[in-house]
């Protein structure tokens, strides 16, 4: 009989709130956090407001070797495990999956470079943990007592969605009863902005912040970057019975690719990423009409949405399935999209309810099934796509747990 | 700010541990539980702090017991031979330190104090 592999606890840190209940009333109150850069005026950003890692963590001394970005991962971590359900027994013997991005938070390491003389008094002996991409997972599995095995996912923006399915398929496969996956980012440092202006990703706008933003508009100019990060609990089915641990969700079929095409643009008919969604519903072993909800990558970039339109258009050819886009709600959270909007997509199942994609007055893509309109509706299977720089692409699919 | 209450502002920062757990006896590797990191962290801070060149090893008495075996194989007294190689240290912290090398690390936040107050009034280290 196949493995079944279920979510049994998750963490979310997020511009909109780390608990159901706020994110669903932000939801309903239409409440966003965007506002305008502090350094780039013109550049909207989605920060978490108010962010202290000690909240989570207690006194730490590691936590000097966490960029913003990893504690984001860690909090996530200690939030997915806090409600002391996951035994010590059990984390010890979990494996972890960190999907984590790269800190471009250059100035606040070396803030005057004078003739090329990085080093300053100030400097830590070690400031480079905080430049290794595998510093969370270290603190997390020391904080947690996790020994498993494990891997640390530095794909991008497909990062903590492949970072979710790594984990599902080690338990699939029988390497691990339960794992702890998901991830933490933010790109809102002087040097992030700077290098996604550079390279002509961001949106740049005036006016209100909270309404400029929007993912599969015809208008749409770039996206908006934000932070945070989440984590699950996931373990094979007989592992969570046995425990009694409640069940939130199933997670059913992974699948990942490479475009092989370009070092930032997707490939234009997403034949790639199509490739990957593919292998995600047929591990599922479910058709394309199976499924109610797809959580689009939805930039908002000129390139990418037309992609996944594309993509999602061809593939779900039969019936077309609700599409909403969270980044207009948050904004792009990196690496940490993923796991933060697959957080987000359960919420939302279980409660029946499907966010509209906000600020979306032109849809440019009329033949897919774009949410408009907050609305109550019954999805029991989603599907996540993560499409990032690079060419990587990811999706995975989840299923609304019945008892 | 005199020398201790720096150095215990440093120490408590590094450590995340509240600075009232930190007193001029207190052993920063037994008490503390100061990992070699975080020595690595504290040289580099205690250098900012107080604009002298800290000697990780001298500071941090890293090669006591090699100094030690070296006195007891050229038959020569460990407590002078230690003087000689700690000028920073008292007679008197000397002889404490060869009572309790048994306990373990024996580093304590005195040592960092004598330190720095050793050589910021003796700038020629040569």
């Amino acid at each position: 009989m196949k493995t079944r592999v279920v979510i049994t606890s998750m963490g979310f840190i997020t511009s909109m709130g780390n608990s159901e209940l706020e994110v669903m009333n932000r939801f309903q109150t239409d409440t966003v956090g965007f506002r305008f850069d502090d350094d780039y005026q013109r550049v909207p950003v989605c920060p978490v407001q108010d962010f202290d890692l000690r909240q989570y963590t207690g006194r730490l001394k590691n936590r000097r070797y966490l960029n913003r970005g990893a504690g984001f991962c860690v909090a996530a971590a200690i939030l997915a495990t806090r409600d002391g359900k996951t035994s010590n027994r059990e984390l010890s013997h979990a494996g972890l999956f960190t999907g984590t991005g790269p800190n471009f938070d250059i100035s606040s390491e070396c803030g005057e470079i004078v003739h090329g003389d990085l080093d300053h008094s100030s400097l830590q002996a070690l400031w480079m943990l905080r430049f290794l991409p595998n510093t969370a997972s270290s603190i997390i599995s020391e904080i947690l007592g996790i020994h498993g095995e494990n891997a640390t996912i530095n794909t991008a923006c497909s990062a903590s969605l492949q970072a979710i399915g790594e984990a599902y398929r080690r338990i699939k496969d029988g390497y691990l009863e339960i794992a702890l996956a998901g991830g933490g980012d933010s790109r809102l440092s002087k040097g992030g902005i700077l290098a996604y202006q550079k390279a002509k990703a961001l949106f740049i706008g005036e006016g209100d912040p909270c309404t400029l933003y929007s993912t599969f508009d015809e208008k749409r100019d770039g996206f908006v970057p934000g932070e945070g990060g989440a984590f699950f609990v996931l373990e094979e089915l007989s592992c969570a019975e046995k425990r009694n641990a409640p069940i939130i969700g199933e997670v059913c079929g992974f699948g990942c690719s490479l475009d092989g095409w370009n070092m930032t643009a997707p490939e234009p008919k997403g034949i790639w990423g199509e490739k990957a969604v593919r292998h995600a519903l047929k591990e599922a072993d479910v058709r394309p009409m199976d499924i109610d909800l797809v959580t689009a990558h939805g930039t908002g970039t000129l390139l990418n949405d037309q992609m996944e339109a594309a993509l999602i258009h061809r593939i779900f050819s039969e019936k077309q399935p609700f599409v909403i886009s969270l980044k207009s709600w948050i904004g792009h959270l990196a690496a940490a999209c993923g796991a933060v909007e697959t957080a987000i997509t359960l919420l939302c199942m279980n409660n029946s309810f499907l966010p509209k994609i906000r600020n979306l007055k032109r849809p440019c893509a009329p033949d897919i099934n774009l949410v408009l309109e907050n609305r109550e509706a019954q999805a029991n299977l989603a599907l996540i796509q993560s499409f990032g720089f690079g060419g990587q692409n990811s999706a995975l699919v989840v299923r609304k747990w019945k008892k | 700010m005199n020398i201790f209450e720096t150095v215990k502002q440093i120490v408590a920062d590094i450590l995340d541990i509240e600075e009232e757990k930190i007193l001029i006896q207190t052993y920063l590797i037994r008490d503390l539980g100061a990992e070699s990191i975080d020595l690595l962290e504290l040289a580099v801070s205690l250098n900012a702090g107080f604009q002298i060149e800290i000697k990780d090893d001298d500071i941090f008495l890293r090669k006591l017991r090699r100094y030690l075996e070296e006195a007891k194989e050229k038959s020569l007294d460990q407590h002078s031979y230690l003087a000689g190689q700690y000028p920073f240290l008292s007679a008197s912290r000397i002889g404490e330190i060869l009572r309790v090398l048994e306990g373990g690390p024996v580093l304590t936040i005195e040592d960092l104090v004598s330190y720095i107050f050793y050589y910021q009034n003796n700038v020629d280290r040569t």
